[in-house]
Protein backbone atom coordinates (compact mmCIF):
# COMPACT_ATOMS: atom_id res chain seq x y z
CA UNK A 1 0.00 0.00 0.00
CA UNK A 2 2.83 2.37 0.80
CA UNK A 3 4.94 1.29 -2.14
CA UNK A 4 5.16 4.82 -3.56
CA UNK A 5 6.71 6.15 -0.40
CA UNK A 6 9.55 3.67 -0.26
CA UNK A 7 11.59 5.75 -2.59
CA UNK A 8 11.28 8.81 -0.39
CA UNK A 9 13.58 9.59 2.51
CA UNK A 10 11.67 9.51 5.79
CA UNK A 11 12.40 13.20 6.35
CA UNK A 12 10.60 14.15 3.14
CA UNK A 13 7.57 12.26 4.20
CA UNK A 14 5.57 14.97 5.88
CA UNK A 15 6.31 17.83 3.50
CA UNK A 16 6.93 17.15 -0.13
CA UNK A 17 5.47 13.68 -0.19
CA UNK A 18 2.16 14.94 1.12
CA UNK A 19 1.79 17.19 -1.92
CA UNK A 20 2.89 14.52 -4.36
CA UNK A 21 0.64 11.92 -2.77
CA UNK A 22 -2.26 14.28 -3.30
CA UNK A 23 -1.31 14.51 -6.98
CA UNK A 24 -1.06 10.73 -7.19
CA UNK A 25 -4.58 10.46 -5.87
CA UNK A 26 -5.86 13.05 -8.35
CA UNK A 27 -4.21 11.28 -11.28
CA UNK A 28 -5.62 7.96 -10.08
CA UNK A 29 -9.09 9.47 -9.83
CA UNK A 30 -8.94 10.62 -13.47
CA UNK A 31 -7.82 7.17 -14.65
CA UNK A 32 -10.29 5.15 -12.63
CA UNK A 33 -13.28 7.34 -13.52
CA UNK A 34 -12.26 7.18 -17.17
CA UNK A 35 -12.26 3.40 -17.16
CA UNK A 36 -15.02 2.50 -14.68
CA UNK A 37 -17.32 5.49 -14.88
CA UNK A 38 -17.91 8.07 -12.16
CA UNK A 39 -20.82 6.35 -10.49
CA UNK A 40 -19.08 2.99 -10.28
CA UNK A 41 -15.85 4.48 -8.92
CA UNK A 42 -15.26 4.10 -5.18
CA UNK A 43 -12.67 5.66 -2.90
CA UNK A 44 -11.27 2.15 -2.47
CA UNK A 45 -10.65 1.93 -6.24
CA UNK A 46 -8.88 5.27 -6.26
CA UNK A 47 -6.52 4.57 -3.35
CA UNK A 48 -5.71 1.17 -4.77
CA UNK A 49 -4.80 2.77 -8.10
CA UNK A 50 -2.84 5.53 -6.36
CA UNK A 51 -1.10 3.15 -3.96
CA UNK A 52 -1.96 5.31 -0.97
CA UNK A 53 -3.83 4.65 2.23
CA UNK A 54 -7.41 5.49 3.07
CA UNK A 55 -6.09 7.80 5.79
CA UNK A 56 -4.05 9.73 3.26
CA UNK A 57 -7.07 10.08 1.03
CA UNK A 58 -9.26 11.48 3.76
CA UNK A 59 -6.49 13.77 4.96
CA UNK A 60 -6.72 15.54 1.61
CA UNK A 61 -10.34 15.12 0.62
CA UNK A 62 -13.72 15.07 2.27
CA UNK A 63 -15.08 12.45 -0.13
CA UNK A 64 -15.01 11.07 -3.67
CA UNK A 65 -16.87 14.07 -5.06
CA UNK A 66 -14.51 16.65 -3.62
CA UNK A 67 -11.55 14.66 -4.87
CA UNK A 68 -13.08 14.42 -8.33
CA UNK A 69 -13.60 18.19 -8.53
CA UNK A 70 -9.95 18.79 -7.61
CA UNK A 71 -8.85 16.16 -10.12
CA UNK A 72 -10.95 17.73 -12.82
CA UNK A 73 -9.46 21.16 -12.19
CA UNK A 74 -6.00 19.67 -12.44
CA UNK A 75 -6.94 17.90 -15.68
CA UNK A 76 -8.20 21.13 -17.24
CA UNK A 77 -5.00 22.95 -16.28
CA UNK A 78 -2.88 20.19 -17.76
CA UNK A 79 -4.76 20.13 -21.04
CA UNK A 80 -4.59 23.91 -21.18
CA UNK A 81 -0.88 24.02 -20.54
CA UNK A 82 -0.38 21.51 -23.32
CA UNK A 83 -2.61 23.40 -25.75
CA UNK A 84 -1.16 26.84 -25.09
CA UNK A 85 2.42 25.59 -25.36
CA UNK A 86 1.58 24.32 -28.86
CA UNK A 87 -0.45 27.37 -29.88
CA UNK A 88 1.54 30.31 -28.65
CA UNK A 89 4.18 31.23 -31.14
CA UNK A 90 2.13 30.23 -34.18
CA UNK A 91 2.00 33.22 -36.46
CA UNK A 92 -1.64 33.25 -37.51
CA UNK A 93 -4.95 32.66 -35.77
CA UNK A 94 -5.68 29.84 -38.17
CA UNK A 95 -2.42 28.11 -37.35
CA UNK A 96 -3.01 28.64 -33.64
CA UNK A 97 -6.46 27.05 -33.56
CA UNK A 98 -5.34 24.25 -35.83
CA UNK A 99 -2.44 23.49 -33.50
CA UNK A 100 -4.71 23.69 -30.49
CA UNK A 101 -7.22 21.31 -31.98
CA UNK A 102 -4.51 18.89 -33.06
CA UNK A 103 -3.07 18.93 -29.55
CA UNK A 104 -6.38 18.08 -27.89
CA UNK A 105 -7.12 15.32 -30.38
CA UNK A 106 -3.70 13.77 -29.92
CA UNK A 107 -3.87 14.05 -26.15
CA UNK A 108 -7.28 12.37 -26.08
CA UNK A 109 -6.17 9.60 -28.45
CA UNK A 110 -3.09 8.86 -26.33
CA UNK A 111 -5.05 8.86 -23.09
CA UNK A 112 -8.61 7.63 -23.70
CA UNK A 113 -9.31 7.43 -19.97
CA UNK A 114 -8.42 11.06 -19.45
CA UNK A 115 -10.54 11.96 -22.48
CA UNK A 116 -13.54 10.05 -21.21
CA UNK A 117 -13.29 11.65 -17.79
CA UNK A 118 -12.82 15.10 -19.31
CA UNK A 119 -15.73 15.00 -21.73
CA UNK A 120 -18.17 12.20 -20.90
CA UNK A 121 -17.98 11.15 -17.25
CA UNK A 122 -17.83 14.70 -15.90
CA UNK A 123 -21.54 14.95 -16.64
CA UNK A 124 -22.28 12.22 -14.11
CA UNK A 125 -20.39 13.97 -11.29
CA UNK A 126 -22.96 16.56 -10.36
CA UNK A 127 -23.82 20.16 -11.15
CA UNK A 128 -20.56 21.62 -9.86
CA UNK A 129 -18.52 19.31 -12.07
CA UNK A 130 -20.67 20.14 -15.08
CA UNK A 131 -20.03 23.80 -14.36
CA UNK A 132 -16.27 23.17 -14.34
CA UNK A 133 -16.60 21.43 -17.68
CA UNK A 134 -18.63 24.29 -19.06
CA UNK A 135 -16.08 26.83 -17.82
CA UNK A 136 -13.30 24.88 -19.51
CA UNK A 137 -15.19 24.85 -22.82
CA UNK A 138 -15.73 28.60 -22.45
CA UNK A 139 -12.00 29.08 -21.94
CA UNK A 140 -11.22 27.20 -25.13
CA UNK A 141 -13.94 29.15 -26.87
CA UNK A 142 -12.22 32.44 -26.09
CA UNK A 143 -9.36 31.25 -28.23
CA UNK A 144 -11.69 31.24 -31.21
CA UNK A 145 -12.60 34.89 -30.93
CA UNK A 146 -9.64 35.83 -33.13
CA UNK A 147 -11.48 34.26 -36.07
CA UNK A 148 -13.47 37.45 -36.51
CA UNK A 149 -10.42 38.97 -38.18
CA UNK A 150 -10.86 36.55 -41.08
CA UNK A 151 -14.39 37.65 -41.90
CA UNK A 152 -13.49 40.73 -44.05
CA UNK A 153 -15.20 43.10 -41.68
CA UNK A 154 -18.51 41.26 -42.01
CA UNK A 155 -20.64 41.44 -38.95
CA UNK A 156 -20.81 38.05 -37.30
CA UNK A 157 -23.16 36.96 -34.52
CA UNK A 158 -21.96 37.79 -31.03
CA UNK A 159 -21.77 34.18 -29.89
CA UNK A 160 -20.23 32.74 -33.02
CA UNK A 161 -17.36 31.17 -31.06
CA UNK A 162 -19.93 29.19 -29.10
CA UNK A 163 -21.24 27.75 -32.36
CA UNK A 164 -17.75 26.62 -33.29
CA UNK A 165 -17.14 25.14 -29.87
CA UNK A 166 -20.52 23.39 -29.86
CA UNK A 167 -19.93 21.82 -33.27
CA UNK A 168 -16.43 20.63 -32.36
CA UNK A 169 -17.27 19.32 -28.91
CA UNK A 170 -20.34 17.52 -30.26
CA UNK A 171 -18.22 15.55 -32.71
CA UNK A 172 -15.58 14.75 -30.08
CA UNK A 173 -18.24 13.75 -27.58
CA UNK A 174 -19.82 11.27 -29.99
CA UNK A 175 -16.48 9.61 -30.72
CA UNK A 176 -15.63 9.27 -27.03
CA UNK A 177 -19.07 8.04 -26.10
CA UNK A 178 -18.68 5.35 -28.75
CA UNK A 179 -15.26 4.40 -27.31
CA UNK A 180 -13.40 5.61 -30.38
CA UNK A 181 -10.81 7.90 -28.78
CA UNK A 182 -8.06 6.32 -30.87
CA UNK A 183 -9.83 7.39 -34.06
CA UNK A 184 -10.01 11.05 -33.07
CA UNK A 185 -6.89 12.16 -34.98
CA UNK A 186 -8.50 10.91 -38.19
CA UNK A 187 -11.36 13.28 -37.48
CA UNK A 188 -9.07 16.33 -37.32
CA UNK A 189 -9.92 17.62 -40.84
CA UNK A 190 -13.65 17.52 -40.06
CA UNK A 191 -13.11 19.16 -36.69
CA UNK A 192 -11.16 21.95 -38.33
CA UNK A 193 -13.94 22.46 -40.86
CA UNK A 194 -16.50 22.63 -38.05
CA UNK A 195 -14.44 25.18 -36.18
CA UNK A 196 -13.72 27.45 -39.15
CA UNK A 197 -16.91 27.34 -41.14
CA UNK A 198 -18.92 29.97 -39.22
CA UNK A 199 -16.09 32.43 -39.79
CA UNK A 200 -14.94 31.72 -43.34
CA UNK A 201 -17.76 29.73 -44.94
CA UNK A 202 -17.87 26.20 -46.39
CA UNK A 203 -15.68 26.74 -49.45
CA UNK A 204 -12.65 28.14 -47.61
CA UNK A 205 -13.17 25.79 -44.66
CA UNK A 206 -13.28 22.79 -47.01
CA UNK A 207 -9.97 23.93 -48.50
CA UNK A 208 -8.38 23.96 -45.04
CA UNK A 209 -9.93 20.58 -44.38
CA UNK A 210 -8.37 19.09 -47.50
CA UNK A 211 -5.01 20.70 -46.74
CA UNK A 212 -4.92 19.14 -43.25
CA UNK A 213 -6.19 15.81 -44.55
CA UNK A 214 -3.33 15.74 -47.04
CA UNK A 215 -0.70 16.32 -44.33
CA UNK A 216 -2.00 13.78 -41.81
CA UNK B 1 -56.46 -4.50 -11.45
CA UNK B 2 -54.87 -1.93 -9.16
CA UNK B 3 -56.96 1.17 -8.58
CA UNK B 4 -55.28 4.53 -9.13
CA UNK B 5 -53.92 5.93 -5.91
CA UNK B 6 -52.93 9.47 -5.08
CA UNK B 7 -55.05 12.30 -6.42
CA UNK B 8 -52.50 15.07 -6.67
CA UNK B 9 -52.81 15.99 -10.34
CA UNK B 10 -56.00 16.75 -12.20
CA UNK B 11 -54.88 14.68 -15.19
CA UNK B 12 -57.34 12.20 -16.66
CA UNK B 13 -57.12 8.74 -15.25
CA UNK B 14 -59.35 5.70 -15.52
CA UNK B 15 -62.39 5.67 -13.23
CA UNK B 16 -61.75 4.02 -9.88
CA UNK B 17 -63.13 0.64 -8.92
CA UNK B 18 -64.72 -1.77 -11.34
CA UNK B 19 -64.96 -0.52 -14.88
CA UNK B 20 -64.95 -1.78 -18.40
CA UNK B 21 -61.85 -0.20 -19.83
CA UNK B 22 -59.72 -2.86 -21.49
CA UNK B 23 -56.61 -3.71 -19.45
CA UNK B 24 -54.25 -2.48 -22.16
CA UNK B 25 -55.88 0.97 -22.01
CA UNK B 26 -55.38 1.10 -18.26
CA UNK B 27 -51.78 -0.04 -18.64
CA UNK B 28 -51.04 2.55 -21.30
CA UNK B 29 -52.48 5.34 -19.22
CA UNK B 30 -50.47 4.23 -16.20
CA UNK B 31 -47.35 4.09 -18.26
CA UNK B 32 -47.87 7.54 -19.71
CA UNK B 33 -48.62 8.94 -16.29
CA UNK B 34 -45.47 7.37 -14.94
CA UNK B 35 -43.29 8.68 -17.75
CA UNK B 36 -44.62 12.22 -17.32
CA UNK B 37 -44.12 12.00 -13.58
CA UNK B 38 -40.58 10.72 -14.04
CA UNK B 39 -39.52 13.66 -16.20
CA UNK B 40 -41.18 16.17 -13.88
CA UNK B 41 -39.64 14.77 -10.71
CA UNK B 42 -36.16 14.23 -12.08
CA UNK B 43 -36.22 17.78 -13.49
CA UNK B 44 -37.22 19.02 -10.03
CA UNK B 45 -35.09 16.89 -7.72
CA UNK B 46 -32.25 15.73 -9.90
CA UNK B 47 -31.71 12.16 -11.06
CA UNK B 48 -29.64 10.94 -8.13
CA UNK B 49 -32.08 12.18 -5.48
CA UNK B 50 -35.13 10.69 -7.20
CA UNK B 51 -36.36 7.34 -5.88
CA UNK B 52 -38.74 4.76 -7.31
CA UNK B 53 -41.04 5.65 -4.40
CA UNK B 54 -41.15 9.25 -5.62
CA UNK B 55 -42.14 8.05 -9.06
CA UNK B 56 -44.89 5.70 -7.95
CA UNK B 57 -46.33 8.30 -5.55
CA UNK B 58 -46.39 11.02 -8.18
CA UNK B 59 -47.85 8.74 -10.83
CA UNK B 60 -50.37 7.22 -8.44
CA UNK B 61 -49.38 3.64 -9.17
CA UNK B 62 -48.26 0.78 -7.00
CA UNK B 63 -44.72 -0.48 -6.68
CA UNK B 64 -45.82 -3.77 -8.20
CA UNK B 65 -47.20 -1.96 -11.24
CA UNK B 66 -43.94 -0.01 -11.55
CA UNK B 67 -41.80 -3.12 -11.56
CA UNK B 68 -44.15 -4.85 -13.98
CA UNK B 69 -43.30 -2.07 -16.44
CA UNK B 70 -39.66 -1.28 -15.69
CA UNK B 71 -36.66 -3.03 -14.17
CA UNK B 72 -35.47 0.04 -12.29
CA UNK B 73 -35.37 3.80 -12.05
CA UNK B 74 -32.91 4.10 -14.92
CA UNK B 75 -35.03 2.09 -17.37
CA UNK B 76 -38.02 4.23 -16.47
CA UNK B 77 -36.07 7.45 -16.88
CA UNK B 78 -34.70 6.39 -20.27
CA UNK B 79 -38.21 5.63 -21.53
CA UNK B 80 -39.39 8.97 -20.18
CA UNK B 81 -36.50 10.70 -21.88
CA UNK B 82 -37.31 9.08 -25.22
CA UNK B 83 -40.89 10.25 -24.77
CA UNK B 84 -39.80 13.85 -24.38
CA UNK B 85 -37.42 13.61 -27.34
CA UNK B 86 -40.20 12.09 -29.43
CA UNK B 87 -42.57 14.93 -28.58
CA UNK B 88 -39.93 17.56 -29.39
CA UNK B 89 -39.05 15.98 -32.73
CA UNK B 90 -42.74 15.78 -33.63
CA UNK B 91 -43.22 19.46 -32.86
CA UNK B 92 -40.18 20.47 -34.86
CA UNK B 93 -41.26 18.26 -37.73
CA UNK B 94 -44.78 19.73 -37.91
CA UNK B 95 -43.48 23.29 -38.05
CA UNK B 96 -40.74 22.37 -40.50
CA UNK B 97 -43.02 20.53 -42.92
CA UNK B 98 -45.50 23.41 -42.99
CA UNK B 99 -43.01 25.68 -44.78
CA UNK B 100 -41.47 25.79 -48.24
CA UNK B 101 -37.78 26.23 -48.96
CA UNK B 102 -35.04 25.00 -46.66
CA UNK B 103 -34.10 28.23 -44.85
CA UNK B 104 -37.75 28.97 -44.04
CA UNK B 105 -38.33 25.39 -43.00
CA UNK B 106 -35.28 25.49 -40.76
CA UNK B 107 -36.42 28.76 -39.23
CA UNK B 108 -39.87 27.35 -38.46
CA UNK B 109 -38.48 24.12 -37.00
CA UNK B 110 -35.99 25.93 -34.79
CA UNK B 111 -38.62 28.41 -33.61
CA UNK B 112 -40.84 25.49 -32.61
CA UNK B 113 -37.97 23.87 -30.72
CA UNK B 114 -37.08 27.05 -28.84
CA UNK B 115 -40.71 27.71 -27.91
CA UNK B 116 -41.20 24.16 -26.68
CA UNK B 117 -38.08 24.38 -24.52
CA UNK B 118 -39.03 27.80 -23.14
CA UNK B 119 -42.43 26.49 -22.09
CA UNK B 120 -40.86 23.99 -19.71
CA UNK B 121 -37.52 25.31 -18.46
CA UNK B 122 -36.90 22.52 -15.95
CA UNK B 123 -37.56 19.80 -18.51
CA UNK B 124 -35.46 21.65 -21.09
CA UNK B 125 -32.53 21.83 -18.72
CA UNK B 126 -32.86 18.17 -17.88
CA UNK B 127 -33.18 17.17 -21.54
CA UNK B 128 -30.14 19.07 -22.80
CA UNK B 129 -27.84 19.91 -19.89
CA UNK B 130 -28.34 17.63 -16.89
CA UNK B 131 -29.13 14.42 -18.76
CA UNK B 132 -25.58 13.15 -18.19
CA UNK B 133 -26.32 12.88 -14.48
CA UNK B 134 -28.30 9.75 -15.29
CA UNK B 135 -25.22 8.00 -16.69
CA UNK B 136 -23.76 7.01 -20.05
CA UNK B 137 -26.92 5.26 -21.28
CA UNK B 138 -28.84 8.51 -20.86
CA UNK B 139 -26.10 10.41 -22.64
CA UNK B 140 -26.42 8.01 -25.54
CA UNK B 141 -30.15 8.71 -25.66
CA UNK B 142 -29.39 12.41 -25.73
CA UNK B 143 -26.99 12.08 -28.66
CA UNK B 144 -29.41 9.74 -30.44
CA UNK B 145 -32.21 12.27 -29.98
CA UNK B 146 -30.03 14.97 -31.54
CA UNK B 147 -29.24 12.69 -34.46
CA UNK B 148 -32.94 12.36 -35.16
CA UNK B 149 -32.79 15.98 -36.29
CA UNK B 150 -30.31 15.07 -39.03
CA UNK B 151 -32.83 14.92 -41.91
CA UNK B 152 -33.93 18.51 -41.24
CA UNK B 153 -30.36 19.72 -41.49
CA UNK B 154 -29.29 17.47 -44.33
CA UNK B 155 -31.76 19.13 -46.64
CA UNK B 156 -29.30 22.03 -46.54
CA UNK B 157 -26.98 19.95 -48.68
CA UNK B 158 -29.27 20.31 -51.69
CA UNK B 159 -29.67 23.99 -50.98
CA UNK B 160 -25.93 24.64 -50.61
CA UNK B 161 -24.11 25.90 -53.71
CA UNK B 162 -21.35 23.37 -53.11
CA UNK B 163 -23.24 20.71 -51.22
CA UNK B 164 -21.39 17.72 -52.60
CA UNK B 165 -18.06 18.93 -51.25
CA UNK B 166 -19.25 19.31 -47.68
CA UNK B 167 -17.96 16.82 -45.11
CA UNK B 168 -20.27 13.92 -44.34
CA UNK B 169 -20.48 15.19 -40.77
CA UNK B 170 -21.92 18.60 -41.67
CA UNK B 171 -25.35 18.01 -40.17
CA UNK B 172 -23.80 16.77 -36.93
CA UNK B 173 -21.70 19.92 -36.77
CA UNK B 174 -24.70 22.18 -37.26
CA UNK B 175 -26.67 20.24 -34.67
CA UNK B 176 -23.75 20.52 -32.24
CA UNK B 177 -23.56 24.26 -32.78
CA UNK B 178 -27.29 24.67 -32.15
CA UNK B 179 -27.15 22.44 -29.07
CA UNK B 180 -24.18 24.44 -27.78
CA UNK B 181 -26.02 27.74 -28.07
CA UNK B 182 -29.15 26.40 -26.40
CA UNK B 183 -27.25 24.59 -23.62
CA UNK B 184 -25.34 27.75 -22.82
CA UNK B 185 -28.58 29.67 -22.39
CA UNK B 186 -30.05 26.87 -20.25
CA UNK B 187 -26.92 26.63 -18.11
CA UNK B 188 -27.23 30.34 -17.42
CA UNK B 189 -30.83 29.75 -16.29
CA UNK B 190 -32.27 31.75 -19.18
CA UNK B 191 -34.71 29.22 -20.64
CA UNK B 192 -37.49 31.76 -21.02
CA UNK B 193 -35.31 33.86 -23.33
CA UNK B 194 -34.68 30.97 -25.71
CA UNK B 195 -37.12 32.20 -28.39
CA UNK B 196 -34.92 35.32 -28.69
CA UNK B 197 -32.06 33.07 -29.69
CA UNK B 198 -33.73 32.24 -33.01
CA UNK B 199 -31.45 34.44 -35.16
CA UNK B 200 -28.32 32.84 -33.72
CA UNK B 201 -29.47 29.24 -33.94
CA UNK B 202 -30.70 29.84 -37.47
CA UNK B 203 -27.33 31.32 -38.41
CA UNK B 204 -25.58 28.32 -36.84
CA UNK B 205 -27.80 25.96 -38.84
CA UNK B 206 -27.32 27.68 -42.19
CA UNK B 207 -23.67 28.71 -41.98
CA UNK B 208 -21.91 25.38 -42.64
CA UNK B 209 -23.99 25.00 -45.81
CA UNK B 210 -24.11 28.50 -47.27
CA UNK B 211 -21.42 30.51 -45.42
CA UNK B 212 -21.65 33.53 -43.11
CA UNK B 213 -22.68 36.17 -45.67
CA UNK B 214 -25.60 34.22 -47.10
CA UNK B 215 -26.59 32.94 -43.65
CA UNK B 216 -26.72 36.49 -42.28
CA UNK B 217 -28.88 37.52 -45.25
CA UNK B 218 -31.33 34.67 -44.66
CA UNK B 219 -31.47 35.45 -40.95
CA UNK B 220 -32.26 39.09 -41.71
CA UNK B 221 -35.02 38.18 -44.17
CA UNK B 222 -37.86 37.99 -41.72
CA UNK B 223 -36.52 39.74 -38.62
Amino acid sequence: MMKVLRSFQPTWDGLMASESRRDLILAAMIRVVGSKGYKETSVADVIEEAGTSRTTFYKHFEDKHECFLAAYEMLVEQVFAEVTSNCDGAESWLQRVENGLATIVKLFALDPELARTAVVEVAAAGAEARQLHWNAVARFTEYLEGGRELSDGRELPENISLMSAGAVSGLIFDELLAGRAAQLPALLPDLLFAMLVPYIGPRAAAEEMRRVAATT
Amino acid sequence: MPAARGQKRERWRPPRGRHRLPPEVIARSQRERLLEAAIRIVAEKGYAATTVADLTREAGISRTTFYAMFDDKEACFLAAYDNVAEALVRRISLAYEAEEGWPRRARAGLAALLEALAEEPAVARLALVDVGAAGPAAQRRYRAALQRLTPFFDEGRDFAPDGRNLPANTSRMAIGAVAGLISDELTEGRAEYLPKLLSEVLFATLVPYIGPAAAAREVGEKD
